[in-house]
């Protein structure tokens, strides 16, 4: 058995036992983790190690788990509806950049602000908004352009600034590096520190492994929709489980 | 040739037919691009839109007047295209093949739908009366008053559909939804809540157009399939890359039907507008007005 770090005294999220097939494919297999307030997680694995299927589970979008249990700040929550568990304060984003193309870049943010307490006037919704795209260094002259129409990076943007605008405690970022320029991912490495500054706990998926060791408290590594490994980041990629579930071979 | 009075009248005409098409197709386009399904029920809603609004309005039956029998078909179809939604189209909504699925629970309901008409009101069919007496005269020709009326409230309808679409916080996050429903997902909507509501609106307003095809034509259980089939080429030769462009192509359907009607008669029509409808699939795929992008 790799060793598990014992999960955080007071986790704000907990999640034990999940578990989500596809057919005979145990894509998610009985995973369990736990998180302090203001940690960022890594979680690293090869390709189809079921990492986004373990957000989808968590986040039941677009699917429910099999088995599991979820506990968001000491309650419950495997059973919640999508928009009441981002009501609560865990936001999700996902590995294709995903937004409402044919709304501007403001626009956007203000549809998830509409939803939270925090949104009122519709003047207050686009400051609000406009504070959010602030955060994550979207520039200010694009906010009205369409978000069909901006680049890979900004659309990226303005999907963090949309999770984030619902004044998460959670956030889950599914390799927000994925296709991005080296300069680009220096500005998101600068960004999740930055969010972590802002006290939010982040589960952070990522293949670009140097991104995920520079910023991760700990590091969880999955392998066939199993947790291989868990712990202080620099023990972890020396684990020759993880070596071998990497290079496909025993060291 | 024809005369210049007929011209207006049978123009006039294809223009309030074209007000029903647009109404129809705004309801079809709703739900098509929220959910990604194509209602088959679309046109059951409308006959029980009419029977429903004579129900209230008739003399034989409650006898409250039009005005009271069209606020009862759009307010009773949208609780009816609620229910409806909640129990043949939601249980499917997580599968991969939910437009096939609901294909055939559409096509179900709209039997279920059917039948319950024939129960309640019985096959001998049933005629609404007119919107409105009478004709204005214009000096250089008369209109029917009816037609316009019937152009006003479509108008009135649509423009406060596009308004609330584009002016609510409830409307933004439908039309949010349509685009993206995992992006809704992730920026919080209760996406659930909305596609029961944009079922509901779209059903509410068939059940608006089923009051006006009712002032038209018989009603008769199976009354919403010819509309139906219009609303459909209206869809597809508009294209729905905007809240507005089927209700172009619609109005131009419904010229299309009114002179064909006249100079080519009442069976060759239906040929007519397919054989539009086809050249424009084989010129502009996407549809006169845009693309087939999902937007509301
Ligand atoms: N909706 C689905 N239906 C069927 N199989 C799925 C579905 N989603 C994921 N899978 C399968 O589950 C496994 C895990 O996929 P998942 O996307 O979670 O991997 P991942 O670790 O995120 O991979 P990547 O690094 O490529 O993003 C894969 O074998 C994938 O094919
Ligand atoms: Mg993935």
């Amino acid at each position: 058995m790799p060793p598990i770090s014992s999960p955080p005294l007071g986790a704000i999220l907990a999640v034990s036992g999940v578990t989500k097939s596809f057919g005979a494919l145990r894509a998610v297999d009985n995973v369990s983790f736990a998180m302090a307030p203001g940690e960022i997680l890594g979680i690293a694995g090869p390709n189809g190690s079921g990492k986004s299927t373990l957000f989808n589970a968590i986040t039941r979008i677009p699917f429910d788990m099999d088995a599991g249990i979820v506990v968001f700040e000491g309650r419950q929550v495997q059973n919640l509806p999508a928009h009441r568990l981002a009501a609560l304060g865990l936001a999700r984003t996902f590995q294709r950049e995903t937004v409402f193309p044919s709304l501007s870049a403001v626009d956007n943010v203000i549809v998830a602000i509409e939803q939270t307490k925090r949104g009122g006037s519709l003047r207050r919704n686009v400051l609000l908004a406009e504070q959010a795209l602030d955060i994550v260094g979207f520039p200010a002259t694009l906010h009205n352009w369409r978000a069909a129409a901006l680049p890979v990076f900004l659309r990226k943007l303005v999907m963090i600034a949309g999770a984030i605008a619902l004044d998460p405690k959670v956030l889950l970022l599914d390799e927000p590096a994925s296709s991005l320029t080296p300069d680009e991912i220096d500005r998101l490495r600068a960004l999740i520190r930055q969010l972590r500054e802002m006290g939010l706990a982040i589960l952070l998926i990522e293949h670009v492994l140097e991104l995920l060791t520079g910023v991760s408290d700990r590091l969880m590594v999955l392998d066939q929709g199993r947790v291989i490994a868990l712990g202080e980041p620099a023990q972890v990629v020396r684990d020759p489980q993880v070596v071998e579930a990497y290079l496909g071979v025993a060291p | 040739m024809m005369s210049f009075d007929t011209f207006v009248a049978v123009a006039s005409g294809g223009l309030a037919l074209g007000a029903i098409y647009a109404l129809m197709a705004a309801g079809l386009a709703a739900v098509w691009t929220t959910l990604g399904i194509f209602n088959f029920a679309h046109g059951a809603f409308i006959a029980l839109g009419a029977y429903i609004g004579w129900q209230i309005a008739d003399a034989e039956a409650a006898g409250l007047g039009l005005a009271a029998g069209v606020v009862g078909a759009f307010v009773g179809l949208f609780v009816i295209g609620i229910l409806f939604h909640l129990a043949l189209v939601r249980p499917f909504e997580r599968r991969p093949d939910i437009v096939t699925a609901c294909v055939i629970t559409t096509l179900a309901g709209a039997a279920i739908c059917e039948s319950a008409i024939n129960l309640i009101w019985g096959p001998r069919s049933k005629q609404l009366g007119q919107l409105a007496r009478g004709e204005v005269d214009l000096g250089v020709f008369r209109l029917p008053v009816s037609d316009l009326v019937l152009i006003a409230v479509v108008g009135a309808t649509l423009g406060t559909l596009g308004w609330f679409l584009s002016r609510t916080r409830t409307g933004r996050a439908m039309r949010a939804v349509s685009q993206n429903r995992e992006a809704a997902e992730l920026m919080g909507l209760d996406v659930p809540r909305l596609y029961a509501l944009a079922f509901g609106l779209s059903a509410a307003i068939a059940g608006l157009a089923g009051i006006f095809v009712g002032g038209l034509r018989f009603m008769t259980p199976t009354m919403g399939t010819d509309p139906l089939m219009k609303a459909l080429i209206v869809v597809i030769l508009g294209g729905i890359a905007r809240f507005t462009s089927p209700i172009y192509a619609a109005i131009l359907v419904g010229f299309v039907e009114s002179f064909s009607n006249y100079y080519v008669g009442l069976y060759w029509t239906p040929a007519v507008l397919f054989a539009m409808m086809i050249v424009v699939l084989f010129l502009k795929p996407s549809g006169l007005f845009g693309h087939h992008q999902r937007t509301l």
